[in-house]
């Protein structure tokens, strides 16, 4: 690093553009929670259901999820994708890519939850005179979400660092894309790349904070 | 007495002092190896051969540096956007990687003179209906991250308002984004276009038109305060240019007519 003299003042020039990625970063991660959890929920089911269709389809998409790079998961929603025709927009397809992913390994996050539920939770409700929907949407899955809480989080951090592959297909707004393009106009490599590292620290700092609160509000007995 | 230890110890320091710190320079020629950061998906300048060996524009003139250095010559793949962290970091003693001497980069980095010059072309596809630069006014445009074509294109979206610009990370995912259709054109070197369309490798890829910016001269680089070592490469490039080689090998990897004018009119450089 002896070659090398760091040209700070400039670079924090740069700050505000980096924390308007930033904003962009954090909305992709938590749009993508948002869509992962709902469509995890669903997965979760397929998982444990007879159906044949459904069980294939949703260990399928665990599966792909789970045993594949996220990168290229997202390059596919954006290459794999436009090569038969279908163009989805950069932004629209690492959000895709991010919620696959997070679709996955929340499907098994979430079946281990319902796997910690005692049956009887459900026989009691039944008993009450709930119908099965009932049962499964005020008994169970409110006591899954308090189970798989803290894993949900992990994702959730897991997923504000996987908003970094936007590039490979071609985003600019995210923190990312944002450094990057400073990069090679600038070649200021390192400082910009520092500032980066430094806000993504934080933001995940920011996200397992915020979550402990929630938690602490939210799962009280 | 004490006289004389000041002297010795004068003497000695001077000893200690006079030795010049040997520079990058002198590095290359003592470990005997030139190791070049050259970029290998912008054919001509640099590709891989059916063998997978780096060769092309980029490639010949880090052999001949090498040879006029009496070393080996070590090709260092290197990605657009990496090019300054391979010199930096020590990865690489020189850049031959179509870099662009812009006056930002100049502030991290040492250029030589040109070694070479671009124009730039509209890449696109038929059927979009765009035949000209202008036409690409409210299309969707897309070029490799951080060149001289891709920050020029994309201020001049911007200036439209309309259309969209899409930055990659190489010159080959912007080839298979345009032959997607996931972008309706880009602006790239005229060497470029030609070997791509030569090539045959993508479908009813067309050259419509010059895109009007100025030319964009492209340099070797080095780490900013070697001078010595920058001071020789422009000498490089001026031999080239006056033994013929220049001219020789443009004919072989870009061909058609004379090389480019690597001057600029009315000024010193």
């Amino acid at each position: 690093m002896l070659n090398y003299t760091f040209h700070w003042r400039p670079a924090f020039n740069a700050l505000p553009d980096m924390l308007w990625g930033a904003l962009v970063s954090l909305q992709i991660a938590v749009l993508s929670m948002v869509i992962g959890v709902v469509l995890a929920v669903f997965l979760a089911l397929g998982r444990q259901s007879d159906n044949k269709f459904l069980y294939g389809f949703s260990t399928g998409w665990v599966e792909l999820a789970r045993n594949t790079p996220a990168l290229f998961q997202i390059y596919m929603t954006y290459f794999g994708l436009g090569s038969f025709g279908i163009h989805l927009d950069s932004y629209v397809a690492l959000l895709a890519g991010i919620a696959f992913n997070n679709a996955g390994y929340l499907a098994e996050t979430f079946r281990g939850g319902l796997r910690a539920i005692p049956h009887t939770q459900t026989r009691a409700a039944r008993s009450l005179g709930m119908t099965a929907p009932q049962a499964f949407r005020l008994i169970v899955l409110p006591q899954m979400f308090r189970i798989v809480f803290y894993p949900m989080t992990n994702q959730m951090v897991w997923a504000l660092l996987m908003t970094s592959l936007g590039v490979t297909v071609g985003l600019n707004t995210d923190l990312t894309g944002v450094t990057q393009d400073l990069n090679v106009r600038t070649f200021r490599t390192f400082e910009f790349f520092a500032i980066a590292a430094v806000i993504y620290y934080l933001l995940a700092k920011l996200i397992t904070l915020s979550s402990r609160l929630f938690a602490w509000r939210l799962f009280r007995y | 007495m004490k006289l004389r230890t000041t002297a010795a110890a004068i003497f000695i320091g001077m000893l200690a002092a006079m030795p010049a710190k040997a520079d990058k320079l002198d590095d290359i020629i003592a470990s005997g190896t030139l190791r070049c950061a050259v970029t290998l998906d912008f054919p001509p300048m640099g590709s891989r051969d059916e063998k997978n060996q780096p060769v092309g524009f980029d490639v010949d003139t880090c052999n001949d540096l090498a040879k006029v250095l009496g070393v080996k010559a070590e090709i260092v793949e290197t990605p657009f956007p990496d090019r300054i962290p391979a010199l930096v970091s020590d990865r690489a003693d020189v850049g031959v990687a179509s870099t662009s001497d812009t006056l930002e980069r100049a502030k991290t980095i040492g250029f030589s003179i040109p070694y070479f010059a671009f124009k730039m072309v509209v890449l696109t596809k038929e059927g979009t209906g765009i035949d000209t630069y202008e036409s690409l006014k409210g299309k969707k445009t897309g070029s490799t991250s951080g060149t001289f074509e891709a920050i020029a294109l994309e201020k001049d979206v911007k200036a439209w308002g309309g259309g969209s610009f899409r930055p990659y990370q190489t010159q080959a995912d912007v080839f298979l984004a345009l032959s997607q259709g996931q972008i309706d054109a880009t602006v790239v070197t005229n060497t470029v276009a030609q070997a791509t369309v030569k090539s045959g490798k993508f479908k009813g890829f067309v050259v419509k038109g010059d895109a009007p910016y100025v030319t964009d001269y492209v340099a070797l680089i080095g780490l900013r305060q070697e001078q010595g070592l920058l001071n020789y490469l422009s000498l490089f490039v001026n031999q080239q240019v006056r033994t013929g080689r220049y001219q020789e090998l443009y004919d072989k990897w870009v061909g058609g007519g004379e090389a480019p004018d690597l001057t600029v009119k009315g000024v010193y450089r």
